[in-house]
């Protein structure tokens, strides 16, 4: 545990020191092909597949268990 | 007579400052002109999804063949989904999100008589959501949201809350997360033989930290680290274990969990008007399983307003300790849900989404179609087909 909560450090000091984008130089990372997060209704859709049918839900947030499918 | 156009000159540029400057003599005010920073709700946008999965397969936990199994996992859902975003004023956006599950599933249909409200009403179960979540904009770096929801099935209840916090910085190359969600669940509690044994209850309490990242003009990330304690009846109560006797037994589950996930996300731009998107998340719990899920996703833009996606997603899990087939009549822990067993899934799958410009109320017409196909090592496979379609006003 220790281990990986030293690469999560390193991980957020190594991209926090990366040099600042201007903001009239993301016109690409507004592309909704680049959203890092699925659109709201597809995300939930996503999520109860995998968290009813595999061992491995929550921990990362999102909420798991309230309903049937509470693995 | 040469200081005339001077004067001239003066004149016409003092005045209107001095009218801009002097909001008690303006004839024209700021609301005028911007609009009435008014509470009332505006609707801005307005999305529906229809998706229908069709399962096969088979498990040890499910009822619905030999007594030591394995038993049909057959199951069918319609999943219609709706969510309104709203704006209240300047600072406040509402999102109200209503998902609905029509379920039937083969375990629950295996006894007969029908003997209780599982068995007989999840021959068709419909479960629903309300979810509403509220974020208020501190400043332009700032957000704050606050979100709870009201779950209904059959025998089951469940209401949760939560709060999270948002701070970009760095120009806004940097944005931190924070979230808290609790979750509580009330639920029939039944015999494995399908007799009602009361109500019981359990509690999820979930915590996030988040980090995205600009990179470069065409590349951001994300890390994600979660923590979710859970406590109480952590089984559905309904899932069959085969016995070393012969006989079916219910799941004997411990009544804590804590699960830890990391997540790694990275989108890049491609330079032939593509992006490829890449999610690994490792996950551990104090029951024994350890998991990986690695996600690729390609898009292609076709036009200005449509383009095409396919994803490929691989998992691998390892069982709980006390994981079995067939078990010990005394054994004090138990599960034989396929779900929980040492497993590798694949996800294939591809979508098309578009927008197209509407004349009337609205601006814009959003629409998306996919299709997925889950399949795993231990015998399941599904066929999921979705479609949505969106209001911009």
């Amino acid at each position: 545990m220790r281990t990986r909560l030293t690469l999560l450090m390193l991980v957020a000091a190594a991209t926090i020191g990366c040099a600042a984008v201007p903001q009239n130089r993301r016109a690409r990372l507004a592309d909704p092909m680049m959203s890092l997060d699925d659109e709201p209704l597809e995300a939930h859709r996503r999520q109860k597949l995998y968290d009813s049918r595999e061992g491995a839900a929550g921990g990362d947030g999102m909420a798991s268990g309230g309903g049937c499918g509470c693995q | 007579m040469r200081a005339w156009p001077f004067v001239i000159l003066v004149m016409v540029c003092g005045v209107p400052s001095r009218a801009v400057g002097d909001d008690s003599t303006a004839l024209i005010s700021d609301s005028d002109v911007l609009g009435r920073d008014t509470l009332r709700l505006r609707v801005q946008a307005v999305t529906t999804r229809l998706s229908a999965y069709d399962q096969y397969g088979t498990g040890y936990q499910s009822k619905a063949g030999p007594i030591l199994g394995p038993g049909s996992e057959r199951l069918t859902v319609l999943q219609p989904q709706a969510e309104i975003v709203m704006t209240q004023g300047d600072k406040v956006t509402h999102r109200v999100w209503i998902p609905i599950d029509i379920i039937t599933a083969a375990s629950p249909n295996s006894w007969h008589p029908v003997a209780d409200v599982v068995s007989g009403a999840s021959r068709k179960t419909e479960a629903g959501t309300l979810q509403w979540t509220t974020t208020y904009r501190a400043d332009a770096l700032t957000h704050v949201s606050a979100t709870h929801g009201l779950h209904l099935e059959n025998p089951f209840r469940s209401w949760n809350a939560g709060l999270s916090f948002q701070r970009a910085f760095a120009d806004q190359n940097t944005v931190v997360s924070a979230g808290l969600v609790g979750i509580f669940d009330w639920f029939d509690r039944f015999y494995v033989t399908g007799a009602r044994n009361g109500r019981t209850q359990r509690s999820s309490t979930m915590g996030s930290l988040g980090l995205t990242q600009v990179l470069t003009p065409t590349t951001v990330v994300n890390v994600n680290y979660g923590l979710t304690a859970q406590l109480g009846e952590l089984g559905n109560t309904w899932n069959a274990v085969p016995l070393a006797n012969g006989e079916r037994g219910p799941e004997l589950l411990p009544s804590e969990r804590i699960r830890h996930a990391i997540v790694g996300r990275m989108a890049q731009f491609l330079p032939w008007n593509g992006a490829l998107r890449l999610h690994y998340r490792l996950y551990s719990d104090d029951w024994g399983i350890l998991a990986h899920s690695i996600e690729g996703r390609l898009m292609q833009r076709l036009t200005p307003r449509l383009y095409v996606g396919a994803l490929y997603r691989f998992h691998t899990q390892t069982s709980p300790r006390f994981f079995t087939t067939r078990a010990p009549v005394d054994a004090p822990l138990r599960v034989a849900d396929s779900d929980l067993a040492r497993l590798d899934s694949h996800t294939i799958g591809a979508k098309l989404v578009g927008d197209t410009w509407v004349s009337g109320m609205a601006q814009a017409l959003h629409y998306e179609v996919g299709y997925d196909r889950y399949f795993r090592t231990n015998d399941l496979r599904i066929d999921v087909f979705t479609c949505s379609l969106g209001l911009v006003f």
